[in-house]
């Protein structure tokens, strides 16, 4: 390039000639230099209002915000919540351990100072302390990982999307067996011994051809034991006061049947009682149940709430969602405030609204992309 | 008009026919085109257009975006011949060998209404053409680069002043494991399950009758069975990804040409067959056929004005397992142009377009342009045009089982532009240069984007959700110049373009005024070739400004810029020529990534040896 430059610069015949050749030359070297040489990845555009990026001082009693990400587009994040302070911290893994997250970040639990990332697409569980939020473990080996949930300290059961309950240890952060599963399973929670899941059947085919129970597993054998029938994708799973469990089934993704919420007795391990929603189409999600276990809510396009008593389901919603595309929800355990996020339309950061129980607007947080799930602190555990 | 270089190789098929004034056209140089016969045509657009393609990777997906608008709005043409799928509406560039044409036009904006309905950004037409002074041309190249890559190209092109056969067979296959940077897995590895295999065939013949009559007949197929490759953070699941697509084309065509009148009548089979798996979980089949039939008629018989109107009747018919049953779209298209010049220094020119699809009329299409050359001894022109355009949804968008919408609207856009062009030779014509200045000004309407049902988080449907505006300008220096045998060309295009959210779903949408995601506002690039002692250098820069990856343009990949090189020599010996090229891309060795965890390749090198038998005609 300089050779020609000064080629063209000692004929003076051409001179006029070769003025846009030098212009676009300097133009083309000034490009050249003002790009750096950093590699080209996404990162967040600098926050206008940097007042909510505050730095809390540990992640002791707050609500960390699990942002799924978009499938395939590696931005999964964390988002926590302070309780004391109410400020938020963004892309909290990011930060500490200068690489993402991955995507489909679905749930994440906490065990003896760890928190337990379960990230689906990626099919990992990232273990990050939760001191610093560094990354000790990457377990891998999974089945495009759901959910997580303890049976001890030292034990806990991880679902998978496509086959295989896996068992995990928490000492050692490793698999050390799988539950052999024909498919999808997705919610689970302790019951005396035992650990029942939900089982929805297999992921690519229609409903007409999947199985949906509830898995009755010991959780000292590791062996299903029984199961119970259930409506189409069986999706959440809560116990109440009464040691009644309460099961929430979509009716499937093609519309298959009528969503419904069953109670299930589970010493009996038979289903009690059947409320069936009047529209196919209006499908329910993320059951929930509040600290003293008398409440249920759930989303519906806005959020619904309903006493374990009820003899119907709710009609109206609680908390309406005029325009906003409710996605996650959780009920705090020790304050009973419901927290349900807005994803939007996926493809732009969300917000977490926090509710009074008795459905009054406190506080809405900056969240990340696709918020879904949440995971309260120890500290904020009943 | 306003098309790059007249290069005298470089022959068009609308050279019988008037060009529409006042549309921007432009056209690549073939000598690009035959440097790159080993590159696929998203190579080859992304390095020298600003049109924006959005790669998924090397050798795997890539989309074209131009004037804000998206790939759906931008129609793929072989001939005249739409190569956008009716089921996604969109073409794969990657899928496409350069070695399949010989001409490459790209028509902006409005300038595609002349050509079809729905083309918002603008039409990319590949075109292949006769050379009746040839007798015989053999083209046998062999190429190998860096991944593992292979591409075999031979081309046969014989005949004789009335008669002329163009047999081209293309072989590539490529083991596509490039090292790059995983930083999810923070460690470099290679890429995997990103291997492919295309194979393509094509045989054209056209025969002349009293230079009245041409007929052609064309055949075109294409196989590719490739891999898609993990993103960044799927990179340990190990998937067999895959996607195996064949397509067949078939054209014949018949013109007639006199003095003052012409007639063309194409009739086109397309059929493609699809077949994506995905380890054991899935395993989807995908088939479509279109019957294209286009009738043109040009009358220029009356002094002053041009008259070309027209019907195109396609037939489309899917059969896919997504969908319940076979569905199929019948348009019928019925348009004039109409180009008028009532005096010497301005010419005008009306296109009228009338869909009809599935017995529903779509409303008028129409479009005005104004070509104005003020000076007698200053070769400035301006333009300017204005439209309404209709894209009616895709198939995909209609039927897929469960999410398809029947309800859909068509979208709608109303396009305003403005441009100019200088061009200057010197007397020597030993320099050449031209300048040119568009804006445009673009008001889509309806736009049909996948989003989540409102009050159902699980389902997404496309809906006509979307208003955008699109703006921008584009530029370019185009300069040849021939000095002590050597010859320089340098190319520079510079795209500036914001293309934003005007509605907003609700008041907790954040996307009003945001730029669309995957459209740069900063475009530019810049070749230079050298030409002496039978010696060729073209460098080629390209900068691609940052793209934001959310509608509320919180996350955002940074911009970047990319160099190649190649650098080749023809040694010929009687009516032999010998070439040897040397390609270096990614010059820098830059880490980069177009589209979010998809990794694209580091520096890279391909060799390529080509050798050609070329006989014209010598009298």
């Amino acid at each position: 390039m300089v050779v020609i430059n000064l080629f063209l610069v000692n004929n003076i015949r051409y001179k006029i000639y070769s003025l846009p050749f030098l212009i676009s030359l300097i133009a083309l070297s000034l490009f050249s230099v003002s790009c750096s040489k950093d590699p080209i990845r996404e990162k967040a555009v600098a926050p206008e209002n940097p007042d909510t990026t505050q730095n809390p001082t540990s992640y002791d009693e707050g609500i960390f915000v699990i942002n799924e990400g978009n499938y395939n587009w590696g931005n999964a994040s964390i988002t926590f919540i302070d309780n004391r302070t109410n400020a938020t911290v963004q892309d909290l893994y990011q930060i500490a351990n200068q690489h993402n997250l991955g995507d489909v970040a679905e749930s994440m639990k906490i065990c003896n100072g760890f928190g337990f990332i379960v990230v689906n697409n990626s099919n990992r569980i990232e273990v990050v302390n939760l001191k610093n939020f560094k990354s000790v473990k990457s377990i891998t080996g999974l089945q495009s990982p759901r959910f997580l949930e303890l049976i001890d300290s030292t034990k806990a059961y991880v679902t998978n999307l496509q086959k295989d309950i896996s068992i995990l240890n928490l000492q050692s952060n490793t698999i050390t067996g799988t539950i052999p599963i024909y498919g999808w399973t997705e919610s689970l929670i302790r019951y005396d011994k035992y650990m029942l899941v939900t089982s929805i059947g297999k992921y690519s085919e229609p409903s007409s051809k999947r199985k949906a129970q509830i898995l009755v597993i010991d959780t000292q054998t590791d062996k299903i034991v029984d199961s119970i029938q259930t409506g189409k994708e069986p999706i959440g799973l809560v116990i109440d006061k009464k040691q009644k469990v309460w099961v929430l089934c979509s009716g499937g993704f093609d519309n298959f049947e009528a969503p419904s919420l069953m109670r299930i007795n589970p010493e009996l391990r038979m289903v009690e009682k059947v409320f069936t929603f009047p529209t196919i189409t209006e499908v329910p999600s993320r059951l929930c149940i509040n600290n003293t276990g008398d409440t249920l809510y759930f989303l519906k396009g806005g959020v619904y709430q309903t006493p374990v008593t009820m003899t119907g389901l709710p009609t109206n919603p609680l908390i309406s969602a005029d325009g906003r595309l409710f996605y996650g929800l959780a009920i705090h355990p020790k304050t009973g405030c419901i927290y349900v996020s807005d994803s939007k339309d996926y493809v732009q950061n969300g917000t977490v609204y926090q509710y009074s129980p008795t459905a009054k607007f406190i506080k809405q947080y900056t969240a990340g992309r696709i918020p879904g799930g949440f995971c309260f602190t120890s500290k904020n555990a009943k | 008009m306003k098309d790059t270089l007249q290069l005298p190789e470089f022959e068009l098929t609308s050279k019988y026919v008037l060009e529409n004034n006042g549309f921007k056209k432009v056209k690549i140089d073939s000598s690009i085109i035959i440097s790159h016969l080993n590159s696929d045509l998203s190579t080859l657009l992304s390095q020298y257009t600003t049109i924006f393609i959005k790669s998924y990777g090397n050798g795997t997906l890539a989309t074209p975006s131009f004037r804000g608008t998206t790939a759906q709005h931008t129609q793929v043409e072989w001939n005249g011949i739409d190569l956008n799928s009716p089921m996604l509406g969109q073409a794969d560039l990657s899928l496409i060998p350069v070695s399949q044409f010989d001409g490459l036009e790209i028509l902006f904006g409005s300038a595609g209404i002349s050509r079809t309905s729905g083309a918002f950004g603008g039409v990319i037409n590949l075109v292949t053409n006769p050379d009746w002074n040839n007798r015989l041309n053999i083209l046998a190249s062999q190429s190998i680069g860096s991944f593992d890559t292979y591409t075999t190209n031979i081309n046969i092109i014989t005949g004789t002043s009335s008669f002329q056969s163009h047999s081209k067979f293309n072989y590539a296959s490529a083991l596509n494991n490039y090292p790059y940077y995983n930083d999810f897995l923070m460690e470099t590895v290679n890429q995997h399950n990103a291997s492919y295999k295309q194979f393509g065939f094509s045989e054209e013949v056209f025969w002349k009758l009293k230079d009245r009559h041409l007929f052609s007949a064309k055949l075109r197929y294409n196989y590719d069975d490739r891999n898609l490759p993990p993103t960044t953070t799927k990179y340990e699941a190990n998937n067999v990804e895959k996607n195996v697509q064949s397509s067949l084309m078939a054209v014949v065509e018949y013109k007639y040409v006199k003095k003052d009148f012409n007639l063309s009548v194409r009739s086109a089979f397309a059929n493609q067959k699809m077949h994506y798996t995905l380890d054991s979980t899935y395993d989807d089949h995908h088939q479509y056929y279109s019957w294209i039939n286009k009738i043109k008629f040009t009358y220029i018989g009356i002094k002053k004005l041009a008259i070309k109107p027209g019907i195109d009747f396609t037939h489309d018919e899917v059969n896919s397992e997504e969908y319940e049953g076979i569905k199929t779209r019948n348009t019928t298209s019925v348009f004039t142009e109409i180009n008028y010049t009532p005096w010497e220094k301005l010419k005008t020119s009306l296109v009228l377009r009338e869909d009809l699809i599935d017995g529903k009329f779509l409303p008028l299409v129409p479009a005005v342009g104004v070509d104005l050359t003020p000076f007698q001894k200053l070769n400035l022109g301006l333009n300017l045009n204005l439209s309404r355009n209709y894209k009616y949804p895709t198939l995909n968008d209609l039927f897929w089982n469960l999410y398809g919408n029947p309800d859909l609207r068509p979208e709608t856009n109303y396009s305003i532009e403005i441009g100019s062009v200088f061009n200057f030779l010197s007397k020597s014509k030993k320099f050449y240069i031209e300048l040119n200045l568009t804006g445009y000004y673009s008001w889509i309407y309806d736009m049909i984007t996948w989003s989540p049902v409102d009050g159902n988080s699980n389902l997404w449907k496309p809906e006509n959700i979307d208003e955008i505006l699109a703006r921008g300008i584009e530029s370019g220096i185009n300069i040849k110049w021939e000095i002590v045998k050597f010859k320089f060309k340098f190319d520079n295009n510079y795209s500036f373009c914001k293309s934003t959210y005007e509605k907003a779903s609700s008041e907790y949408d954040n996307k009003i005024g945001k730029q669309l995601i995957y459209i740069p506002v900063n475009t530019l690039n810049s070749t230079l070739t050298l030409e002496r002692w039978k010696f060729y250098l073209i460098y080629n820069f390209s900068f691609t400004g940052e793209r934001f990856t959310g509608k509320d343009n919180l996350t955002v990949m940074p911009g970047y810029s990319l160099s190649n090189i190649i650098f080749g020599k023809n040694l010929s010996l009687n009516n032999f020529i010998l070439s040897l090229q040397l390609q270096v891309n990614n010059l820098f060795n830059l880490d980069y990534q177009s589209v979010a965890s998809r990794p694209m390749p580091g520096i890279n090198y391909a060799f390529t040896i080509k050798l050609s038998f070329d006989k014209p005609n010598r009298e």
